[in-house]
């Protein structure tokens, strides 16, 4: 059976009883129904979480790019204008919302929905800590890249239904560089998939537990190329910058979310900001070791849970602030040059690394180079 | 009871989705209704504890086939498509002229009769409960396994068969030169790129 939050949560005492009770009472087993309810409940803590996560995000973003920059950002609104995202958020709730009279109406009204239900859908297979995930499906991080592809249909539609040439050409660089730069992405799983020989997160965060150096980034020199390879790819995904050409200000107006105003235009900023949470914890659970602790501290109980939960977080949060980083530090790179750098290095590179990875399986038995180095028994043939 | 309700819903969307699809002019819109019925069809898989096959139906159907079919439909001009027929036939979902559709029409029953022809044996003797109720066992390892075992024969003529695709692909859309480069003179030094960024 596959690891579930509501089969971590059936197993304690009074859920049991419950369940008992109730079965008793209704007349018939409903392990489903309060598992199902369970799921119900999770799924929408989740969402919470993570839309708070995106709200903050756009806060940290102005916060971080105002540091960068020598000013002090906003600041009214609450302890160092933390509670800006309210603001913001009653702002563009009560705004008015208009449509271009030659808009597509249906197809202008689905585009954030879409972009949002993409990112949204991701939260069933993110290991927040090892019990904290909602399923642990044998196909994770599969499930995760593939239903994370509607957000390209979104950002495309919504800037076809705007009927607005800048809408039109942020929605077809968006798409294109979607497509493109999911090959990169791709290749760099298929490495760790390699490795872990699973493509379920659990598969994969369990045999990266304890030190920093059984993390797969540090495995072999393929799988450190591989991350920054993901992390770059990641950033193109996201339409960030110095890939952010779908929004390019300066030439674009605003890109695929030009015509929309009020809380459309917040549900696009939104499933962007959430994206980059869920894409860096991706990259924390397939390179950087997950939700682990060094030490195994309270495994399986609901504080321990909380702390991998904690360590999840912060190691999310360092790669949020070095793609918001990136963002104000770097120009913007020209769209063909964009794919050039996606056709030309980065998926020939990535190749390369999953040709090396599977041979470094074959030659040193799937052995890490700080096993080779410090093991000192082991001299399992190559080295040259 | 779980998997009868994602059975039901799955079924519903696609047959709400296809339905819309074929009644709606707008070949965007019929387009953004396959997409429910992809993912719909998805759901079915499933149903049937296939986690592997749904999850690549979503990732090549809807990532890939998806937008490619909105950007051909955008780039020819999909948009402007109404349907120019008579009035009392141009209330129904003709896509063309009532030719096509007696056509459509006539071509849909024998399909339809010699399906249902082919599978009567399977109307008497299905029984959902028992195929379904399974247990979901992982797939991913037993299809791996029969890949490279099995079906490996059928497994590398695919993959050379995409990898033709591909080289098709980068083919068809370099750079084409005014001349082909057999024909260019030995001794001449290109560097195109170069300088056309030069100037």
């Amino acid at each position: 059976m596959e690891n579930t939050i509501a089969g971590y949560f059936l197993e304690f005492e009074p859920l049991q009883y419950l369940v008992q009770n109730s079965s008793a009472f209704f007349g018939f087993d409903t392990t489903a129904l309060i598992g199902f309810l369970i799921f119900f409940i999770f799924g929408i803590v989740f969402l919470g979480f993570l839309a708070t996560v995106g709200g903050f995000g756009t806060i940290a973003e102005r916060k971080i790019s105002a540091d960068l920059q020598a000013r002090i950002g906003p600041n009214r609104v609450g302890p160092y204008g933390a509670f800006q995202l309210i603001a913001d958020g009653i702002k563009m709730l009560s705004k008015e919302d208009i449509m271009p009279r030659s808009a597509d109406k249906f197809l202008y009204y689905l585009a954030p929905f879409l972009s949002l239900f993409g990112v949204v859908c991701t939260i069933a297979v993110i290991p927040f800590s090892g019990d904290f995930i909602m399923a642990d499906l044998n196909v994770g991080v599969f499930y995760a890249l593939a239903i994370s592809s509607i957000v390209g249909v979104g950002i495309f539609l919504g800037g076809y239904a705007s009927n607005s040439k800048w809408s039109l050409l942020g929605g077809m660089r968006g798409a294109a560089q979607i497509i493109s730069y999911e090959i990169p992405v791709t290749l760099c799983i298929m490495m760790i998939v390699v490795l872990a020989g699973g493509i379920s997160f659990g598969t994969i965060i369990d045999q990266q537990a304890g030190m920093p150096w059984n993390w797969y980034i540090f495995h072999n020199p393929f799988t450190f190329i591989g991350f920054f390879i993901f992390f770059i790819s990641n950033l193109a995904e996201t339409n960030r910058a110095p890939f952010d050409l779908p929004e390019a200000e300066s030439e674009l107006v605003s890109g695929y979310h030009t015509e929309y105003t009020g809380i459309r235009f917040g549900l696009f900023a939104l499933a962007e900001y959430i994206e980059i949470f869920v894409v860096n914890g991706i990259a924390v659970s397939l390179f950087l070791g997950g939700y682990h602790l060094p030490f195994d501290f309270l495994e399986g109980t609901i504080p321990g849970n909380l702390l991998q939960f904690g360590t999840f977080f912060i190691k999310t949060c360092v790669l949020y602030y070095v793609v918001i980083w990136i963002r104000w530090t770097f120009p913007r790179l020209r769209v063909d040059h964009l794919m050039s750098l996606c056709w030309k290095y980065l998926t020939p590179i990535a190749i390369f690394n999953l040709v090396g990875v599977a041979i470094w399986m074959v030659c040193f038995d799937g052995q890490s180079m700080f096993d080779l180095l410090f093991s000192g028994s082991s001299h399992s043939g190559g080295g040259h | 009871m779980f998997s009868d309700i994602l059975f039901l819903s799955a079924s519903a969307l696609i047959i709400g989705s296809c339905v819309l699809m074929m009644w709606t002019k707008n070949l965007m819109h019929s387009c953004i209704y396959l997409l429910g019925v992809l993912i719909g069809v998805a759901g079915l898989y499933l149903t049937l504890g296939a986690d592997f096959v749904a999850a690549t139906q979503v990732m090549v159907y809807v990532g890939g086939v998806v937008i490619l079919m909105l950007f051909a439909i955008m780039l020819t001009g999909g948009k402007d498509f109404q349907s120019k027929t008579q009035k009392i036939l141009g209330l129904l979902p003709l896509m063309g002229s009532k030719y096509t559709f007696m056509w459509g029409t006539a071509t849909a029953m024998v399909f339809g009769f010699c399906q249902i022809y082919f599978f009567r044996h399977l109307f008497t003797s299905l029984e959902l409960n028992e195929t379904t109720s399974n247990q979901y066992a992982p797939t991913v390892e037993k299809l791996g396994e029969l890949l490279i075992t099995d079906h490996v024969v059928a497994f590398e003529i695919s993959s050379v068969l995409l990898l033709g695709a591909l080289v098709g692909a980068a083919i068809i859309a370099r750079p084409r030169k005014e001349r082909p480069a057999f024909l260019e003179p030995v001794d001449d030094h290109h560097h195109d790129d170069h300088e056309e960024d030069h100037h």
